[in-house]
C-alpha cells in the first residue's frame, strides 16, 4: 500500500487530512472533515450521518501511533473494484504535499480538523442516539463485545463500509441484480469472518467472542438495511409470495393423513400445540420456536423424541394450514443476505432448511407425493372441491386458521388505522379547543379594552327651561289641537289666548291623565297645521318628542279608534309596529343629541338594548302592556271586572273599548285564552269582543 | 467396544470447554443422516448424543437436530447432526439438507432389503451431488436383531469398500458401534487444513458449495 510505505510523520498528517470516512479522498474542514462526496452522502441520510458522527472520532483516533496501521489495513481490505476506483485520485493527491509550506498548511488544517471532529463528536453525543434507539442499542452491544478495542473499531468500519456499499448499490441507477448484491454481502461476510479469525487484533478473543462479533456484524448491517433488502422492487419475490399463497389455498383440503404425519388429532393438547405452531409461523423469525412447538407436539404423538420422519410432514402440514404471508420474500431475504454459514449450520439453519423443504414440497406437490392417484388429486384441486371434504370439526377448524390469520392481519391494519384516526380526531379536538381558547382570548382582550375605554352613552341633557318650554308648548299645542279640531283655523292668530287656555287645559289634563295624553296625540294631528310662532320649538323636538308622545299615546291614541271601528288584531300589530318604529326613531334622535328628558331617554335606552334585534315582538307586548297598565290601571281593573259581564256594560264609554283592545291584544297570549275558556261568562264576552270587529 | 469411545468422549467432553480456546483445534462438522424411514436414524443419533451428555437433554425434545462434541487426540470435533425425513415422498428435498454437509451417515435396516437398496441410491446421489470430499458412512442398523437379518454383513461390507464408504453394523438399542461410527467419521474428516477449519470449518466450504444451490427453494 502506498500509505503504509510513507514515513510515519507524513502519514500522520495525511491521515488527518483524509476524508474521515476513510474513502481515500481528502476532506475539508468546511465539510466537517469529509470529502465532498461523503459529505453529500452524509447530508442525504440523516440517520447515517449520526452513525458517521460516531465513527469519525474512532477512525481519526486510530491514526495515532500503532493504531495508524488499522487505517492502512482498512484500505487494504477494501473490495477490489472499490479500491480501483479510489486509488487513482489518491495517488495524484499523494504527489502534492512535497513542499514544506504545504506540509505546514496541512498540519494546521489537521489541528483544525481535530477540533472540528471533537465538536462533531460532542454534537453526535448530545443529539445523536436519542432519536434512533436501535442504533444506540447496537452501540451498547458493540461495547459489550469481548473483543479488543482495535477489533471493535475494525468491525465498526467494516459495518459502515458494507452499509455504504449496499446503499450505493440500491441508489445507483444501473440495472440491479439481487444476486449481485447478495454476492457482495456474502463476500463481505466471508471477509469479516476471515478478519475476525485471522487478524492480529482479534488474537486474544475466544472463539465464542469471535462468533458473536461476526453475528453482531451481520445483525447490524441487516437491521439497518432490511427495508432496502427485503423483497426489493426489482425482484419477483412478491409474485412468488402470491403464487405460493394461492397454491397453499388450493391445497387446503390436505389433511395430516395425506402427508403421512402422525398428529394426534383427538388430543386437545396436541391441537393447541398445532394452533400454537401455526400462529408462531406467522412470523418467520419465529421459525425455531414454531419448530419447537412441532416437536413438542410430535413428542406427544409418538411418545418420544421425534425424528425428521415425523417432523417434516408436521411442518409441511403447519405451513399449509398457516399460509404465512410473504413466505418467499422472507425466505429469499434470509438466503440472500444471511451469513450463508448460518443457513447451513446450527439449529436455526436446520429448521430453516426444513422450512425451505416444506415450501419446495408444497410447490412441487402432486398426487403421487400425497399417496393418492392423479385423478383424485386433480379433483381435489378444483376450486370448490375443498369445501365439501371437511368431515370433522378439526378439519374445518384448521381451514379456518388461515382465514383467522388473515383476519388478525387485517385487524392489525385496522388497529393501526384506528390509531391514526384517533390521532386525527384528537388533533381536531385540540385544534377546536385552541380555536375556542383563541376566541375567548380575543373576546377577553376586546372586553378589557372596552372596559378600559368604555363607550358611555350619556343621557342627553336638555336645558330645563327648554323642557319647560317644550312642555308648555306641547300642552299649548294640545289645547290648540283640541281646539283645532273644531276651530284651529279660527284661533290660529291669537297666541296668548291659546297659551292661557293651554294652561287651564293642563290642569284638566293632569287630572284625567289618560284623556290628556290622548289629547296630546290628537294634537299631533293638529300640529300638522303649523303655527308660525310655534314653529321653532316644534321643530326642535319634532321627531323625538312627537314620536315619544306617540309612543306613550299610541296605545291610547288607538283606543278611541279601535273603540270606533279598528280591528283588534290589526291594532296589536299596529301597536307593535308603532313601538319598534318609535324606539328606533327615538334612540337615533337621542344619540343625535336631540332634546328629551333624562328619565325618558333612560327608560328608552334600557328598552332598546335588549329589544334591538332578538325580541322586538315578544318584548313589544309587555312594553305595550306596561304603559297601559301603568297609565290605565282602570283598564286592568276593568279586565278583572270583565269577568262579571255587568261591569262591562256599566263602565264608562271611553274605557269600554280599552277592554276590548286589551283582550284583542292578549289574544296572542295563551294565559288569557285559558282564562277565557275557564269561564263561560268571559267566553260570552270574548265572543262579544270578537264579534265587534266583524 | 462401545464403552471405550464413550468414556473417552465423556472425558474429553468435560475437558472441552476450558480447552476449546486456542491450543486445541476445534472443528465443527455438519453431518446429515439419510435413510429410509423407520430404519432407526433418529435412534442412532439419540443413542450417540444422549448416551454421553445429559446436558443436551433439553434439546432432545426433537431428535431431528442435535449436536454432539467429541474429542479425538487434541482436536475437539463438534457434530451438528441433521436428520432427514426418510419417506419416499420427501426424497427430492434431501439436497437441501446435505448441501454443505461434510459428512453423511446412510442408514439401512439389516432386516429390510429395500432399505439397503434405498441406501445405495442415497450413496449414489451423494457422490453425484454432494460436496466432493464428503465423508460417507454406511450403517446397518438394528444389529441386535442379527438373527433375523436380511442384508448380509459381507454384502454390505463389500459394497462399502467398492464405494469408499465407512461401514459398520450398529445397534441403537444396545449402543453397539454407535460411538465408533461417529468417531471413525471424525477421524476421517479433514482436520488438517488448520486455519481454514479453525472455529468453523463449515464457513468457507459452505459458502462455496451452497452459493449455486442456494436458490433451490425458489
Amino acid at each position: 500500500m502506498a500509505t503504509a510505505a510513507r514515513p510515519p510523520s507524513l502519514r500522520l498528517g495525511q491521515q488527518d487530512l483524509k476524508c474521515r470516512r476513510g474513502c481515500g479522498y481528502y476532506g475539508t474542514p468546511q465539510n466537517d472533515g469529509l470529502c465532498s462526496k461523503c459529505f453529500r452522502d452524509r447530508n442525504d441520510k440523516q440517520r447515517k450521518m449520526l452513525k458517521a458522527g460516531d465513527m469519525q472520532p474512532i477512525i481519526g483516533g486510530s491514526s495515532h501511533g500503532p493504531a495508524s496501521f488499522s487505517a492502512g489495513g482498512t484500505l487494504e481490505r477494501r473490495s477490489p473494484q472499490h479500491f480501483l476506483v479510489r486509488d487513482t485520485p489518491k495517488k495524484q493527491v499523494d504527489k502534492e504535499p512535497d513542499t514544506t509550506s504545504m506540509l505546514q498548511k496541512k498540519k494546521f488544517t489537521a489541528v483544525l480538523q481535530k477540533t472540528l471532529q471533537a465538536g462533531a463528536q460532542k454534537i453526535a453525543q448530545q443529539r445523536g442516539y436519542v432519536p434512533d434507539p436501535t442504533e444506540s442499542q447496537f452501540v451498547k452491544q458493540l461495547q459489550k463485545l469481548r473483543i479488543p478495542d482495535d477489533g471493535k473499531r475494525k468491525l465498526k468500519s467494516e459495518i459502515q463500509r458494507l452499509d455504504n456499499e449496499i446503499r450505493k448499490y440500491m441508489n445507483s441507477h444501473s440495472s440491479k441484480n439481487i444476486d449481485e448484491l447478495s454476492d457482495t454481502v456474502q463476500n463481505t461476510y466471508t471477509k469479516v469472518a476471515d478478519i475476525v479469525h485471522n487478524d492480529p487484533r482479534f488474537e486474544i478473543a475466544t472463539n465464542e467472542d469471535r462468533e458473536s462479533a461476526i453475528d453482531f456484524f451481520e445483525k447490524v448491517v441487516m437491521t439497518q438495511n432490511h427495508k432496502f433488502l427485503f423483497s426489493p422492487y426489482f425482484t419477483t419475490d412478491e409474485e412468488s409470495d402470491m403464487m405460493v399463497q394461492k397454491r397453499i389455498r388450493q391445497l387446503s383440503w390436505i389433511t395430516s393423513k395425506h402427508l403421512d404425519c402422525s398428529i394426534d388429532e383427538v388430543n386437545a393438547e396436541a391441537r393447541d400445540l398445532v394452533y400454537n405452531a401455526i400462529s408462531e409461523l406467522e412470523k418467520l423469525q419465529c421459525t425455531v420456536r414454531c419448530c419447537r412447538h412441532i416437536f413438542e407436539l410430535l413428542k406427544r404423538a409418538t411418545g418420544g423424541p421425534a425424528s425428521a420422519d415425523d417432523f417434516l410432514p408436521a411442518l409441511i402440514f403447519v405451513v399449509l394450514k398457516a399460509n404465512p404471508v410473504r413466505l418467499h420474500s422472507n425466505i429469499n431475504f434470509v438466503t440472500r443476505f444471511t451469513n450463508a454459514s448460518r443457513v447451513m449450520s446450527g439449529e436455526g439453519g436446520y429448521y430453516f432448511t426444513n422450512l425451505c423443504s416444506a415450501i419446495a414440497f408444497i410447490e412441487n406437490l402432486n398426487g403421487e407425493s400425497l399417496g393418492i392417484s392423479k385423478e383424485e388429486f386433480d379433483a381435489l384441486m378444483q376450486p370448490d372441491a375443498g369445501l365439501q371434504s371437511f368431515s370433522s370439526p378439526w378439519e374445518s377448524a384448521l381451514m379456518a386458521c388461515e382465514s383467522l390469520h388473515l383476519i388478525s392481519e387485517n385487524m392489525k391494519q385496522m388497529e393501526k388505522l384506528q390509531r391514526k384516526n384517533a390521532d386525527i380526531s384528537s388533533g381536531i379536538a385540540s385544534f377546536e379547543k385552541e380555536l375556542i381558547e383563541f376566541q375567548r382570548e380575543v373576546t377577553e382582550r376586546v372586553d378589557t379594552v372596552m372596559a378600559k375605554a368604555p363607550l358611555t352613552l350619556l343621557p342627553i341633557k336638555t336645558p330645563a327651561f327648554l323642557i319647560g318650554q317644550a312642555r308648555s308648548q306641547l300642552l299649548q299645542e294640545m289645547h290648540e289641537g283640541e281646539a283645532g279640531h273644531y276651530q284651529a283655523n279660527v284661533l290660529s292668530g291669537s297666541q296668548s289666548l291659546t297659551v292661557h287656555s293651554g294652561m287651564v287645559k293642563t290642569a284638566v289634563a293632569a287630572e284625567e291623565s289618560g284623556l290628556a295624553l290622548k289629547d296630546t296625540s290628537i294634537s299631533s294631528i293638529g300640529r300638522l297645521s303649523p303655527l308660525p310662532n310655534l314653529q321653532q320649538p316644534d321643530n326642535l323636538f319634532a321627531s323625538p318628542i312627537f314620536n315619544y308622545a306617540a309612543f306613550d299615546a299610541v296605545s291610547l291614541l288607538e283606543e278611541p279608534s279601535s273603540g270606533g271601528c279598528a280591528d283588534v288584531l290589526m291594532l296589536g300589530a299596529e301597536l307593535q309596529g308603532g313601538l319598534t318604529n318609535i324606539n328606533y326613531d327615538f334612540d337615533l334622535s337621542d344619540q343625535s343629541g336631540e332634546n328629551s328628558t333624562a328619565e325618558e331617554s333612560k327608560l328608552n335606552l334600557d328598552e332598546f338594548d335588549p329589544l334591538a334585534q332578538p325580541q322586538p315582538q315578544p318584548c313589544g307586548a309587555p312594553a305595550a302592556v306596561e304603559p297601559e297598565t301603568s297609565l290605565l290601571n282602570t283598564t286592568t281593573d276593568s279586565l278583572i271586572d270583565s269577568d262579571v259581564p255587568g261591569t262591562c256594560v256599566s263602565l264608562p264609554s271611553p274605557l269600554k273599548p280599552e277592554v276590548a283592545n286589551y283582550r284583542g291584544f292578549s289574544n296572542f297570549e295563551i294565559p288569557s285564552i285559558s282564562c277565557n275558556t275557564g269561564d263561560f261568562s268571559s267566553l260570552g264576552h270574548d265572543v262579544e269582543t270578537t264579534e265587534k270587529p266583524k | 467396544m462401545a464403552t471405550t469411545p464413550r468414556s473417552g468422549g465423556a472425558g474429553s467432553g468435560t475437558a472441552q470447554r476450558p480447552n476449546g480456546t486456542s491450543q486445541n483445534k476445534s472443528c465443527q462438522f455438519k453431518l446429515v443422516l439419510l435413510g429410509e424411514s423407520a430404519v432407526g436414524k433418529s435412534s442412532l443419533v439419540l443413542r450417540f448424543v444422549k448416551g454421553q451428555f445429559h446436558e443436551y437433554q433439553e434439546s432432545t425434545i426433537g431428535a431431528a437436530f442435535l449436536t454432539q462434541t467429541i474429542c479425538i487426540e487434541d482436536t475437539v470435533v463438534k457434530f451438528e447432526i441433521w436428520d432427514t425425513a426418510g419417506q419416499e415422498r420427501y426424497h427430492s428435498l434431501a439436497p437441501m439438507y446435505y448441501r454443505g454437509a461434510q459428512a453423511a451417515i446412510v442408514v439401512y435396516d439389516i432386516q429390510n432389503q429395500d432399505s439397503f437398496q434405498r441406501a445405495k441410491t442415497w450413496v449414489k446421489e451423494l457422490h453425484k451431488q454432494a460436496s466432493p470430499n464428503i465423508v460417507i458412512a454406511l450403517a446397518g442398523n438394528k444389529a441386535d436383531l442379527s438373527n433375523i437379518r436380511v442384508v448380509e454383513f459381507d454384502e454390505a461390507k463389500q459394497y462399502a469398500e467398492e464405494n469408499g464408504l465407512l461401514f459398520m453394523e450398529t445397534s441403537a438399542k444396545t449402543g453397539m458401534n454407535v460411538n465408533d461410527i461417529f468417531l471413525a467419521i471424525a477421524k476421517k474428516l479433514p482436520k488438517n487444513d488448520g486455519a481454514n477449519n479453525q472455529g468453523g470449518s463449515i464457513r468457507p466450504n459452505g459458502n462455496e458449495t451452497n452459493r449455486p444451490t442456494n436458490n433451490c427453494c425458489k
